[in-house]
């Protein structure tokens, strides 16, 4: 099973009061962290899972609320999803299907959303393409197992710059590398070593051993 | 300015005694500066990796991010000093010293003189910057989908590359001073394992039967032996670079969840349901490659270095891309505790990984007598290079 588009497969201490330099320094060191925490704890509160559309699902003997947190979806523009069982998880478990527009799947264990810990869900996940997907489920349970699906979700363009342009932009530190390999290629080359001649102490040639 | 010529240059000797005592005291500061900074960047990449994957939620100032925000700035922070230091020796006319960093270059229009090896560590800092930048706007537009593989990450990625690839150059310009072998095997160690990260963003390519991250990892890990091989020219210090590897890779495998879980108790965030305890990172990292890193020794080696090299090279870099793939699916297989591939399933990647293997071998001969290029000559070497340039034989080339 593949996490959906993410990661794949899976002493001695001063006897004296008086602090030494070093200790100074690293006083100082942890001082000015905690500055950096104190100042960044605003930023270090994570959102909570808002619900903006629901759809009902019916998976055999069990009915599902599907949660996103923003309607219409955006193909790369994650969002929170919430799957919750009339009569909670307790003791039922199951597995998603991720259905692509190309009939592509992707499978996941359904498992608790990290900041909804009583629902099943995805947290900031983000559908890779544009077309209609559909989300597929099996849930096993004291009722038995049961499948379901929900209609096509229809998932619009992208925001921003077109793709292409973002991964031109992205690989520009590897081509400064390549461009950095091409020249010093060219002046490590054989013939020539950066203005001095080859020879017995300019070969290029040869895995040295 | 005198460059010492790549190839068979004997610059693994002491370096003269006027330039051990004139730089010994100054020149490893800032070289182990950037190469904690790369070391901070590796470690920091590899908790953050698991941190997504077995906790979640992100926001731009989590302590791994912190952690790797940190390691760029003093890799950069160094470099630049060494930059200014040097520019500032130049316009003195005081005398350069090329073991620092190598030799220096001007940078805009001469305003600048910068060591080549600082010059690419920095720049590639300076690129962290940006992309940081990128990458924020990124999640701004997008959210924090945390993926390895968006334009933002794999800039991010691969500028921390750049700036590992200067600590290599670093160490190099250095090579006449002992504690520069320890550095170099520590920063070809940084290089690969961080930049094995990137190779992840191959997963986006739709490989068929080929798997496309495994042959990634085999050609970045085959290129970096044979730089290693060629370039530390000393089995026992090719050993010691597989070593390093092995006890990196390890030290990553304990510290990754650990330092996961430490912090999700810190904040008081759950795990994850069906978290795997096996670390991305390090479980990408090839197990083989002390082996390899010997076995291509030895292939180099048995073969002599007056052979010719490309051939060879190229030869024993098949050899060593049959070897880091097979042991990569079977790897992967054991430590994800998977089946492993079927017979029809292997060959494709496997000859792949072959190909790759032999392209590595080529280039990593190569660029290891460019990165020999950089270590600055001695005075008796740049004496026998000037020598040979006056040379009638010479002339006209």
């Amino acid at each position: 099973m593949i996490a959906f588009g993410r990661v794949p497969r899976p002493s001695r201490f001063p006897r004296s009061g008086r602090a030494s330099g070093p200790l100074r320094a690293g006083v100082a060191l942890l001082t000015a962290i905690g500055l950096v925490f104190a100042s960044a704890t605003p930023a270090l509160a994570y959102p909570p899972v808002e619900t903006v559309h629901t759809e009902r699902v019916q998976a055999g003997p069990y009915s599902l609320t599907v949660g996103y947190s923003t309607w219409p979806l955006r193909a790369l523009s994650s969002l929170d999803f919430t799957f919750t069982p009339d009569g909670g998880i307790d003791g039922k478990r199951g597995v998603l299907t991720l259905v692509g527009p190309d009939g592509s799947e992707e499978r996941a264990r359904l498992a608790r959303h990290p900041r909804k810990r009583e629902v099943w869900g995805l947290d900031t996940f983000a559908v890779p393409s544009e077309g209609n997907w559909v989300l597929r489920f099996t849930v096993d349970g004291p009722a038995g197992r049961g499948e379901g699906r929900t209609a096509s979700i229809p998932t619009l363009p992208q925001p921003g710059p077109p793709l292409a342009l973002s991964w031109a932009v992205g690989t520009v530190p590897l081509w400064a590398l390549v461009a950095l390999i091409v020249v010093a290629w060219r002046r490590t080359g054989p013939g020539r070593r950066d203005g001095l001649p080859a020879g017995s102490n300019a070969r290029t040639e040869g895995v040295g051993t | 300015m005198t460059v010492a010529a790549d190839g068979a240059l004997p610059a693994r000797g002491r370096a003269p005694a006027s330039v051990r005592t004139a730089t010994v005291s100054r020149g490893w500061i800032p070289a182990f500066l950037v190469l904690l900074g790369a070391a901070f960047s590796l470690t920091a990449a590899s908790w953050d990796i698991q941190w997504h994957i077995d906790v979640g939620p992100d926001t731009f100032f989590t302590l791994p991010h912190l952690v790797l925000y940190a390691g760029s700035a003093l890799s950069g922070l160094a470099s630049l000093a060494v930059v200014l230091m040097t520019t500032a020796a130049r316009r003195a006319d005081r005398e350069v010293d090329t073991t620092i960093g190598g030799r220096a270059v001007p940078v805009l229009g001469g305003t600048f003189a910068a060591p080549l090896g600082y010059l690419v560590s920095g720049a590639g800092s300076a690129g962290f910057l940006l992309y940081g930048l990128f990458d924020l706007w990124w999640h701004s537009l997008y959210g924090f989908d945390a993926v390895i593989a968006s334009p933002p990450h794999i800039g991010l990625i691969l500028s921390i590359a750049l700036s590992m690839v200067g600590a290599v150059m670093v160490f190099a310009a250095a090579w006449a001073h002992r504690w520069a072998r320890l550095g170099v095997i520590l920063a070809f160690t940084v290089t690969l394992a961080f930049s094995l990260v990137a190779t992840q963003g191959l997963a986006e390519i739709d490989g068929g039967v080929v798997d496309p991250v495994s042959v990634g990892v085999t050609f970045l890990t085959v290129l970096v032996v044979f730089m290693a091989v060629g370039f530390l020219r000393d089995i026992r210090l090719v050993l010691g670079f597989g070593i390093v590897f092995a006890a990196a890779q390890a030290l990553l495998w304990w510290f990754s969840p650990w330092a996961t879980r430490a912090y999700a108790v810190a904040v008081g965030l759950p795990m994850r349901d069906y978290v795997s305890p096996v670390p991305l990172v390090p479980a990408e990292m090839p197990m083989s490659l002390p082996a390899v890193a010997a076995l291509t020794w030895w292939a180099v080696s048995s073969v002599g270095r007056d052979r010719p090299g490309r051939l060879v090279a190229s030869l024993v870099g098949g050899l060593a891309g049959l070897v880091v793939t097979v042991c990569g699916l079977t790897q992967a297989s054991l430590v994800y505790r998977s089946t492993l591939p079927t017979i029809g399933e292997m060959p494709p990647t496997v000859v792949a990984g072959v190909l790759v293997g032999a392209l590595a071998g080529f280039l990593g001969r190569r660029f290891s007598a460019m990165l020999r290029a950089v270590v600055p000559a001695t005075p008796r070497e740049a004496s026998a290079a000037s020598q040979q340039a006056s040379a009638p034989s010479q002339e006209g080339r």
